[in-house]
């Protein structure tokens, strides 16, 4: 079995692979499910096997971080012989849990926050050595919460709500807010100050004109203005007055 | 700028591009990282960290959650270090600028169409997944990571062809005061887009002072650096 949860967990990195937008990550899911339905009874191409993959490629969407758990869950729910709706309802019930839960702690959290450290380190000087540094404690955090998510979904099972009450994952949840917007707030002058640094004095003031004029847009006009749009504006108009101011 | 070289970018930016959705998400995608690696292809890490420094800030204003569509910005960084390695000044990030925001753009678009043509692909595999046959499924989930890998070499690619023609053009066209524009125009992109998406993260609950906490920090390093 440690073989086959071993494949489960390597095969939950490719989760996303399929990703699209009907069955969202769920044939994915199914993907890493597959290895701990083998040994159902029947054995793979027995009917509870088929039953069982079919089961796990139908819609699913969760952060993949934290779709392990929704996976272990269900194997293990398929291998208590639990009935296959209430199976089904298990994997839609986690849908908005592991979402929501998965986006705060790893989208609006751990992520930005170490991204923010790395920008930080490299404005102040370690260069590559902060690139490397985000690389291998993001990644921690990263790899230790897909095994942790897919090992507590196997030993829950049906239960596997109470994973999501450790009071590990609610802590992390409540420091991951105030960490990410500490480290988004240390990095965006450090950064400003180092990519200014090669500029004349009038393009700095340039530079705080645009940064200013394009901030407003995006806070007035959030539906019209994005960071892409403002950019790929800016730097049309930039070239055509850099064109012509000779 | 040698064949081996360009062998080297296009095969980095696809594994970059395969890392932001599909395998296996360390974060490679991140332009910080892209852009670094790509510096590090070329021979000229510093290009790479201030241009991963610029596209970090854009990636900033991004919020992956759900079906959301959004740029690809890994592998414009890589694009964009290979447009302004070597040159000299802030023209370097203004180059790296205009291509990484293009390739950027088209990137978004790309991952958008492969989705829809994934979608097709489980569609016509539907009875068979319905049925439980593992072959159909592995088959379905491989076909979207091959997708991916082609799409992103694709988007590598015409980036890397993007920052060919853009160092050989905007170089000559524009004066010292016009790539200064260029550069501060982009900059002051990234740094309003950066700030927008931490704005938007951090909210206007308690988090706000814990960001106020640390753009006052921010500010004293930068003075005393």
């Amino acid at each position: 079995m440690k073989r086959r949860f071993g494949t489960a967990l390597l095969r939950l990195f490719t989760l996303q692979g399929s990703w699209n937008y009907e069955r969202m990550i769920g044939v994915g899911t199914g993907v890493a499910e597959e290895p701990l339905l083998r040994d159902l009874p029947g054995g793979p191409g027995g009917p509870a096997y088929r039953s069982a993959v079919a089961r796990g490629a139908q819609f699913f969407n969760a952060h993949p971080y934290l779709a392990g758990l929704a996976v272990g869950a269900a194997a293990r729910a398929e291998h208590d012989g639990a009935p296959g709706d209430q199976i089904e309802r298990l994997r839609t019930a986690l849908c908005g849990p592991l979402g929501s839960v998965g986006d705060r702690l790893v989208w609006a959290g751990w992520l930005p926050l170490t991204a923010g450290l790395a920008v930080a380190g490299v404005a102040l000087g370690l260069g590559s050595a902060a690139v490397v540094a985000f690389l291998v404690v993001y990644n921690l955090g990263h790899v230790a919460l897909r095994w942790w998510a897919l090992r507590q979904g196997w030993q829950h099972g049906l239960k596997v709500v109470v994973a999501l009450q450790a009071p590990w994952l609610q802590r992390a949840v409540a420091l991951a807010g105030p960490g990410m917007a500490l480290g988004a707030g240390l990095s965006l002058p450090l950064a400003a100050v180092w990519l200014a640094g090669a500029f004349e004095p009038w393009a700095r003031v340039a530079l705080a004109a645009c940064a200013g004029v394009g901030l407003l847009a995006l806070r007035v006009l959030p539906r019209q203005v994005s960071g892409l749009r403002l950019g790929l504006g800016l730097v049309a108009v930039a070239l055509v007055a850099g064109w012509v101011w000779r | 700028m040698s064949l081996d070289v360009q062998l080297a970018l296009l095969l980095w930016g696809t594994l970059v591009g395969l890392d932001l959705v599909s395998v296996p998400q360390m974060m490679i995608a991140r332009p910080l990282v892209a852009a670094t690696v790509a510096g590090l292809i070329l021979g000229d890490v510093e290009t790479g960290l201030r241009l991963g420094v610029l596209f970090e800030l854009f990636q900033l204003d991004i919020l992956p959650v759900g079906a959301v569509r959004y740029p690809e910005y890994g592998p414009a960084s890589v694009a964009a270090v290979s447009a302004g390695h070597l040159l000299v000044g802030p023209i370097s990030l203004g180059v790296g600028a205009v291509v990484g925001l293009f390739v950027g753009m088209v990137g978004g678009m790309a991952i958008h169409a492969m989705r829809r043509r994934t979608a097709r692909a489980i569609q016509r595999s539907a009875p068979a997944l319905e049925a439980g046959d593992t072959e159909a499924l592995i088959r379905v989930h491989v076909g979207g990571i091959v997708r991916d890998g082609a799409r992103a070499a694709l988007v590598t690619a015409s980036g890397l062809a993007l920052a060919w023609a853009a160092r050989i053009v905007l170089p000559g066209a524009l004066t010292p005061r016009g790539a200064g524009v260029l550069a501060a125009a982009a900059t002051g992109a990234g740094i309003a887009a950066g700030t927008a998406g931490a704005l938007r993260l951090v909210g206007y609950g308690p988090n706000l002072r814990w960001f106020a906490v640390g753009l006052t920090g921010g500010a004293i390093a930068a003075w005393f650096r």
